[in-house]
């Protein structure tokens, strides 16, 4: 496939680093980049490409195995795979490596692509207070109910959480709990974990082909290393919180390092030997994804940035991104000694970054979830992303292809060269400066008088305004309120919603009265008065009345609506409603 | 007086002197006498010509010119059937306002209205509505009921001028439509004129008006380009724009008339092809250079397409035709006033109180522009006569508004709130009062008032980006980031340029992603 690949018609430019090996839109390959994996299954030096598919809406998942541009195999998943590795277990010819599939509790091991070995996380210790009472539930010494009080009791004060058995009878409905009892007091109580994410690390050789153990990381904040043949937990280290991303270097025998990015927002790192992280990173958001660049750390947060940090622990640089991230991979040119970090962006880019210079950037039909780079066929730099769409991207890069370790967005920002559009002082505008200038103390005079005028005008009208309440919105410190009014309709009938707010504090409003003075023999109002209802603070209360117009003569009218307070003549709120000219009458 | 003029000559001198109801009256007593009162036959010759001239009289008594008056129902706003792209291209569609490509003023300078374009100087029928974008926004009425009011398919102008004029004939309409024989009249051409105006204009009859046009067009053999032009106008009312247009058409091949190029361009205005319109008016131009309502026209479809500046050319190029155009000169001053330059603005406005303009609006103009443009001792009494002048609640709602601003301006916010609260009482419904009355709120720390105010602003006018902006800033501060993220977000909706919200979301994306 790779000599003979066409190229895309697409991105086909002279400048581009990447030729368009593949792409097909409707591949439905739902996944992300720790369920994808390169590997050469059968030994006969054509890579394969190894894809633990989500499928669609939690089922049809399957493991599939892709040869050239066409599915080669698949084989159906029993539950959602979390990560998929491939790695060698032993030193038999021919050297075909094993996959790992992740999955709930178990790993399943397929070795030529047939199930070989489930390898069971073991159980955590269940709560002895919950084996109690399930065991009195057994013996039918306990009814449900009670039984639901004191598992109740238990999942509100115990350190050690319920099993999913008990977690599941408290979600039932009382009339299902009796068969629920009935069906499952026999087995044993059994708390489970489950993996979250899983990585490789070399046995005791450094070489490309050399035995690797699996490094899981668990629900329950554990990192295992499993053993490669007899699938023994040969190291168990603990975590203050549940990992997400693993990365790990290094030699099982020799000296290792796990980086582990969990979901407290801070990366851990681990070494050979200790049961607790050496070093930890906060980071300033959720991770997204970890990369190890050579000997340094590169972290996606979900905040859009990108952050490189020493295998110690010290920051170097950030990267803001223009988009938030959707994925993340390592680019590893070997032939080059060339490392790069891949980010997948949500606005349909693939960025690379070499530290914190952008290298390239590929513009993708989709959004992409998953990115993968190494060796497929017998193609060395092969790049592998699938899509949000379930597409599968395939491109290769091309043997001339050199990455210029510089930013590749250089010069001014785009800003600097915007003109402000400053309108010219016009020649009227200097004369009449000059006026101000000779005649300044008169027109201060002038003004100052006119001033005093319009504030004694002011407070008259606003007094006035006060006096009858006038305005819609009320200044009193009894009765905060605010009203306006929104006609609805072209006639006869129209909608007449009062939105009232009480604008207080914390106190509610009550016994307030709506009324509406209008002229009856143009208007009809069903309730022309009525009782507002409680007025809780913050809320807008919409309240609907309809108006009839009686004149078919296109004459309209103001409507006055008074909010008053029982025992009050003088209303608290006013609105004076324009009514429009009626005209489905007219019309008709 | 000893001598009497002859009855039908008075009646005439009456239509002149355009005293309409007396000559109408004169003209019912004279076919009183006659006998052949509904029919005029060949033979009554004075009979027929006071009949002519009272339907003639009744015209123009609710006469309207047809060219400007442009209303679009809610039926032809909610329910256009000739919209064929949802999404035209730039600067080929009035229904897109946010296309600007003539360097319009951003919002944050000049105010926009309800369909996002910058309001113009001159209030006219349909620049100020917009088309609503929902059926909600259609039905509700807008704060100004007279002047941008959606209204149902048989317009509310129409009908109420018909309808006045029934009020003042209590013993029933001159005319039985429904009795007369079109095809008669159809036959004599002079009467049927008349009759079709009478018609048209004063019964809004359109079927039947478009019954006896099509009759006299026959009778004419198509060879007349009025009666084409008035079955043009008829297809218009109908709502049947390209029967309207093929009409204008034959009729312009016919004879060159600035009326029928009116016409033709405003079919393509409402069929929202205002580049088709723009070439229509100027061919008219090659036909009729320097004709001010062609150059009009043309200024007003750049307005609409927020070209404000090849608007405000062709505006000049109106006024060195006629130096006393009052919708130039106000467009004009206001585009000036907008981008700022206060005093060149009050020059033109100035220049409208001389042509004796006098009304609130041009002081209230006036007072504005003597503040921005510094000449203080002008302002206040500009605005206190424009306060005088308001001739209802609206205007002095307005008014008092600008007062507002201009207490503000000077730092006397104890004015300002006397001034918005006096702005809400004369007008409930002003959403920008309701906005900087919030911001005062805001500053004497009367967070929940603000939030009430702020709440009202945006439900009225949720076009406006400044109340969702300063909702979302009050949120911010008061700690309650998800409101603050959804108003700030309806506030880039609004204003999509605006840096204070662009900011704004980009601290609150920050403080979303944070731990």
């Amino acid at each position: 496939m790779a000599a003979a690949s066409s190229c895309g018609s697409e991105s086909n430019e002279a400048n581009s680093k990447w030729l368009d090996a593949h792409y097909d839109p409707m591949a439905n390959l739902y996944t992300f980049s720790s369920c994808i994996a390169l590997a050469d299954l059968h030994g006969d030096g054509e890579y394969k490409l190894v894809v633990g598919d989500l499928g669609m809406a939690g089922h049809t998942m399957k493991l599939k195995v892709y040869r050239g541009t066409g599915l080669a195999s698949e084989s159906t998943l029993l539950d959602l795979p979390s990560a998929v590795s491939t790695f060698l277990m032993d030193q038999n010819e021919p050297r075909t490596p094993a996959v790992a599939v992740a999955s709930g509790p178990f790993v399943y091991v397929y070795k030529n692509l047939r199930p070989y070995f489930k390898f069971t996380l073991p159980p955590l210790d269940a709560n002895p207070l919950e084996q109690d009472v399930w065991e009195q539930a057994k013996e039918d010494m306990i009814d449900p109910l009670t039984l639901k009080e004191m598992l109740e009791g238990i999942r509100e004060k115990a350190e050690i959480p319920l099993s999913v058995r008990s977690v599941r009878f408290l979600a039932q409905d009382v009339p299902e709990m009796e068969n629920f009892v009935n069906l499952h007091k026999g087995q044993p109580i059994k708390r489970q974990t489950v993996i979250t994410c899983m990585s490789t690390l070399k046995k005791n050789m450094a070489d490309e082909d050399a035995v690797s153990c699996l490094v899981i990381g668990t629900e329950s904040a554990d990192v295992l290393i499993l053993d490669p043949e007899a699938f023994t937990i040969l190291a168990k280290m603990t975590l203050p919180s549940v990992p997400a991303f693993l990365d790990v270097m290094g030699q099982f025998d020799v000296e290792y390092r796990v980086t582990v990015a969990c979901r407290d927002g801070s990366i851990y790192i681990l070494r050979r030997e200790s049961k607790r992280p050496k070093y930890c990173i906060k980071l300033s958001a959720q991770p997204v994804g970890l990369v190890r660049v050579h000997k340094n750390i590169v972290a996606g947060c979900s905040d859009e940035t990108l952050q490189g940090y020493t295998q110690k622990g010290k920051k170097l640089w950030t990267v803001y991104l223009p988009a938030p991230l959707m994925t993340m991979s390592l680019l590893d040119q070997k032939s080059r000694g060339f490392q790069a970090v891949m980010v997948g962006l949500a606005n349909q880019v693939v960025h690379m970054y070499r530290d914190k210079n952008l290298v390239d950037v590929i513009r993708t039909q989709d959004v992409v979830t998953s990115i993968c780079f190494g060796r497929y066929g017998r193609e060395d730099n092969t790049l592998i992303m699938t899509t949000k769409g379930g597409g599968l991207i395939i491109k290769i890069l091309k043997r001339t292809a050199v990455f210029e370790e510089k930013d590749t967005s250089l010069g001014p920002p785009v800003a600097q060269s915007i003109r402000l559009s400053v309108p010219k002082k016009t020649r009227l505008y200097v004369d009449q400066t000059l006026r101000e200038r000779e005649n300044a103390v008169a027109m201060h005079r002038v003004f100052q008088m006119d001033l005093y005028r319009l504030r004694l005008m002011a407070a008259r009208a606003y007094v006035k305004a006060l006096e009858s309440s006038l305005a819609p919105v009320t200044s009193t410190l009894q009765e905060p309120l605010k009203m306006n009014a929104v006609v609805q309709g072209i006639g006869p009938t129209f909608k007449l919603t009062l939105h009232i707010q009480n604008t207080s504090a914390g106190r509610p409003s009550i016994n307030l009265l709506v009324s509406f003075l209008y002229d009856q023999s143009l208007y009809a109002m069903k309730r022309a008065f009525f009782k507002a209802p409680m007025l809780i603070p913050g809320l807008n209360y919409p309240i609907e009345t309809f108006v009839e117009c009686l004149s078919d003569k296109g004459i309209s009218d103001v409507i006055k609506v008074f909010v008053l307070r029982e025992g009050q003549s003088i209303p608290l709120l006013t609105a004076h409603i324009n009514m429009p000219v009626s005209e489905g009458l007219a019309a008709a | 007086m000893g001598l009497e003029m002859e009855p039908l000559l008075q009646a005439w001198s009456y239509f002149r002197r355009r005293k309409f109801q007396l000559c109408a009256d004169l003209c019912s007593q004279l076919l009183e006498k006659c006998p052949g009162y509904q029919e005029p036959d060949s033979e009554f010759t004075v009979s027929q010509a006071a009949w002519s001239l009272k339907t003639r009289a009744l015209t123009e008594m609710v006469y309207v010119d047809e060219i400007d008056i442009d209303q679009e129902g809610i039926a032809e706003m909610m329910l256009d059937e000739n919209a064929i792209a949802q999404v035209a291209r730039p600067g080929t569609s009035l229904k897109l306002p946010g296309t600007s490509q003539g360097g319009g003023p951003s919002p944050a300078i000049r105010p926009v209205t309800q369909s996002g374009r910058p309001v113009t100087g001159f209030v006219r029928p349909s620049t100020q509505s917009g088309r609503p974008g929902t059926m909600e926004q259609a039905i509700r009425t807008p704060r100004t009921a007279h002047t941008a009011r959606p209204i149902t398919s048989a317009s509310g102008r129409y009908i109420r001028l018909g309808t006045a004029s029934m009020l003042t004939n209590p013993e029933g309409p001159f005319l039985n439509l429904s009795r007369l024989n079109l095809a008669k009249y159809a036959q004599k051409p002079k009467l049927a004129k008349a009759l079709f105006e009478y018609i048209f204009h004063h019964e809004n009859d359109v079927k039947n008006a478009l019954d006896l046009a099509a009759l006299a067009t026959e009778h004419a053999q198509y060879k007349d380009w009025w009666w084409k032009v008035q079955i043009g106008k008829c297809y218009y009312r109908l709502g049947l724009y390209r029967e309207a247009e093929k009409q204008f058409k034959s009729a312009l091949k016919q004879q060159d008339m600035v009326d029928t190029i009116l016409y033709l361009a405003k079919v393509y205005f409402r069929l929202d092809q205002p580049l088709t319109a723009l070439h229509v008016f100027k061919q008219g131009l090659a036909r009729f250079p320097g004709e001010v309502t062609l150059l009009c026209g043309i200024a007003r479809i750049y307005e609409e397409m927020n070209n404000i500046s090849l608007a405000a050319e062709y505006y000049r190029e109106v006024l060195k035709q006629d130096n006393t155009h009052v919708e130039a000169i106000a467009c004009i001053g206001s585009n000036h006033f907008y981008s700022d330059q206060p005093e060149i603005a009050l020059r033109f406005y100035r220049r409208l109180l001389q042509m004796g303009v006098y009304n609130c609006q041009l002081f209230n103009n006036l007072g504005l522009c003597c503040f921005y443009a510094q000449q203080y001792d002008m302002t206040l009494t500009s605005l206190e006569r424009a306060l005088s002048l308001a001739e209802n609640e609206e205007e002095a709602a307005d008014v008092w508004y600008n007062l507002g601003h201009v207490a503000v301006g000077i730092g006397d916010l104890n004015l300002a709130y006397q001034c918005f609260k006096l702005t809400l009482a004369n007008n409930n419904d002003h959403a920008e009062a309701y906005n900087n009355l919030a911001v005062l709120e805001i500053r004497r720390g009367h967070i929940e008032q603000a939030r009430a105010l702020l709440q009202t602003a945006s439900s009225l006018a949720p076009h406006m980006y400044e109340p969702h902006f300063n909702f979302a800033a009050l949120s911010d501060q008061v700690g309650d980031l998800q409101r603050s993220f959804i108003a700030a977000q309806k506030s880039k909706e609004a204003f999509p340029g605006h840096v204070d919200t662009q900011q704004l979301i980009k601290q609150l994306k920050q403080h979303f992603a944070m731990l």
